[in-house]
């Protein structure tokens, strides 16, 4: 942003503002943008899911508030924000407001680090991916607040079995990305991308592939499973319908939400959709290359960049559309296909939940990242490391090589896995029913 | 700049002391616990001002995410531990403040008495200064302080195992909670065993009262 704000007024208008202000406009407007699009995207999403189950379950959905129903979202806001609020006699008053604030506030700060396209990130930390998910963290508190704030026992039972999921799903989630970053080596968002430029293969993996923006991770078999893994965990966090647990309806009212009412209770919506906005877009960016397509590389190649600073305005803008596209379809289709799940399947029991994160998906993650370092091993290293194998292989010989013993590995394990996961469930249920026929 | 990063610290710190202060201060446990991640937030944002961003990050994702979670966790899983009646002080609360403050002397006399406070002159503008960022610390962790590192992962593993032992041997005492999936199945196991053996309908009597409590919980 800054780039362009001194190439636009210094250059092209030439009104000569000093630096600190070109600095301070710069971070005012990303902030803005910021704000403005969480909410925007929340409004979005709601409609959009609403009218995606719809045609699942073979109905319309919301088709009355301006052409195919696009105003209804802002329809619901209004209603929202003219109910009223009511706080139960016996909650704590101080931690029922406070609790809806930090359930959303980390998830707009999320906002800060998430590239939006070439050279659109508004925070380049250099802890990006770490950023992101120690941020996510914090909402656990709030829904503990919420939950412990209403003094209702469904509350509570909502936001014990909420933060229970969380935690324990966030493990899988960050061990998966641990394998990317391991294979990318810096957890900055901004070099997770531009990794995964090339085409079905990284070229930074096998040096000479043309650049088509499509070297993503889940071409390759670690990224796979990783993306498979954290798509699923995914689902955990962003409490979506095979886990949503949290908030089942027909057991426990509306979980850690049930005394909220007004616009209190829109908050914890907006948190809601906003992270699973994020969640969808962290999975397109980390294993789909974000920004990345074909196209997006060459037209940034010519704008107004730090490393060319000659370049053309009007490419900045061009790329950055282009980039923004391919980005937002990614995460559109992310979101698709989490409603598709919802259509599909029905809830999950807690302690099932539990063992497939703990007994499947930790397991899994964990011999991935074994694959990530033998792909580091046979891409990278050389005999200083102690690869003593690769020495005098071709780029191609040693791609290949990776390829195939991290397929092998990571197959073996899911089969091994998935045996031994359907013979414990077996055993288990068997012991049970045993336990079941002593009673009798 | 140097002014602005004073007075920033200055409020950071009054921040961590008065949310301290108010851990052990207010009387509802559940509020001391959020008052403590108020104070592990502020300790976050003393990295920040550091730029150590990395330590900062760890800070929030660690304690914030985790400690702190698992501290409410604690307390809400506690029957009557919210102590909003009882007093917070004895009748021998002055001789309490002087041990109290006698060992805190004794800690912190030396340090206080013997320090020269040299602190290393600034480094001119636009030199590059050494940030212990994740690349730096990991490799710290398998070279130099390896042994260190290795013993704090046997150590975690063994309360891992410690919590696993626990759990389960929790879990042979408690008494078991039907789904109504196997209270069905059992249902059918009856009505078989039923069949087999006499067909008295005393035998089913007993039994379905048995299933009631456990369902309620």
């Amino acid at each position: 942003m800054y780039d362009m704000l001194a190439a636009l007024i210094n250059g092209t208008l030439g009104w000569g503002w000093p630096d600190w202000a070109l600095h301070l406009l710069s971070h005012i407007l990303v902030v803005t943008i910021v704000l403005v699009v969480a909410p925007l995207q929340m409004l979005f999403f709601t409609y959009y899911e609403r009218r995606v189950i719809a045609r699942m379950q073979d109905r319309i959905g919301p088709n009355r508030v301006g052409p195919e129903g696009i105003w209804q979202p802002i329809a619901d806001g209004v209603k929202m924000f003219t109910k009223e609020d009511i706080v139960p006699q016996a909650a704590d008053r101080i931690v029922h407001f406070l609790a809806p604030c930090v359930v959303v506030a980390p998830t707009v700060l999320m906002f800060a680090v998430v590239p939006w396209g070439p050279g659109m990130t508004p925070v380049d930390l250099p802890t990006g991916l770490l950023f992101f998910f120690a941020i996510s963290s914090i909402s656990a508190v709030g829904l503990m607040m919420a939950g412990w704030a209403s003094n209702n026992k469904f509350s509570l039972l909502g936001a014990m079995r909420a933060v229970a999921q969380m935690v324990s799903y966030e493990i899988p989630a960050v061990l998966s990305l641990i394998a990317i970053v391991m294979i990318v080596g810096s957890l900055s968002l901004n070099s997770i991308i531009g990794y995964q430029s090339g085409l079905l293969i990284s070229n930074r993996d096998l040096p000479g592939i043309p650049d088509l923006g499509l070297g993503w991770f889940v071409f390759t078999p670690v990224g796979f499973v990783a993306f498979i893994a954290f798509f699923i965990a995914a689902l955990a966090e962003g409490e979506r319908t095979p886990f949503d647990i949290p908030e089942a309806d027909s057991e426990i009212v509306a979980g850690y939400m049930t005394e909220y009412s007004g616009m209190k209770f829109g908050l914890f919506y907006l948190a809601q959709y906003v992270l699973n906005f994020l969640l969808c877009a962290i999975t397109a960016i980390i294993f789909f290359g974000g920004w990345q397509g074909p196209g997006v590389n060459w037209l940034y190649a010519q704008a107004i960049t730090p490393a060319n600073p000659t370049g053309n305005g009007l490419f900045n803008v061009l790329a950055g559309a282009l980039g923004v596209f391919y980005f937002l379809l990614k995460t559109y289709f992310f979101f698709f296909v989490m409603v598709w799940l919802r259509g599909a399947f029905p809830r999950l029991r807690i302690d099932q939940l539990m063992d497939f994160g703990w007994k499947f998906l930790i397991p899994l993650t964990l011999a991935n990242l074994f694959s990530a370092a033998v792909w580091v091993a046979f891409i990278r290293w050389g005999p200083a490391e102690g690869m003593w194998i690769t020495v005098g292989w071709s780029p191609v010989l040693r791609w290949l090589a990776a390829f195939v013993i991290t397929l092998a590995i990571n197959l073996g394990v899911y089969l091994w896995l998935t045996r031994i996961y359907a013979a414990s469930q077996a055993e288990r249920r068997r012991a049970e029913l045993e336990e079941l026929s002593a009673t009798v | 700049m140097e002014v602005v990063v004073q007075i920033v610290f200055g409020l950071i710190a009054l921040f961590i002391l008065v949310a301290a202060v108010m851990v052990v201060a207010v009387r509802n446990v559940i509020h001391s616990a959020l008052w403590l991640i108020a104070c592990f937030f502020g300790v976050g944002a003393l990295y920040l001002l550091l730029e150590a961003e990395f330590l900062a990050v760890v800070q929030v994702l660690v304690y914030v995410g985790a400690v702190s979670v698992l501290i409410l966790f604690a307390i809400m899983l506690t029957r009557q531990i919210s102590g909003e009646g009882s007093r917070q002080l004895t009748a021998r609360w002055p001789v309490v403040l002087a041990i109290t403050v006698l060992l805190f002397a004794t800690v912190m006399a030396p340090t206080l008495i013997n320090q020269q406070w040299n602190v290393p002159p600034a480094p001119p503008l636009g030199t590059p200064e050494p940030l212990a960022g994740p690349a730096e610390l990991g490799r710290g962790f398998v070279n130099e302080f390896l042994i260190q590192f290795q013993v704090v992962g046997v150590l975690l593993t063994v309360a891992l195992i410690g919590a696993i032992v626990i759990a389960f041997e929790e879990r042979a005492r408690r008494r078991k909670v039907l789904t109504l999936a196997e209270e069905l199945e059992l249902k059918r196991l009856r009505a078989r065993d039923a069949q087999v053996a006499t067909p008295e309908p005393i035998e089913a009597e007993p039994v379905a009262q048995e299933t009631r409590p456990a369902n309620k919980g």
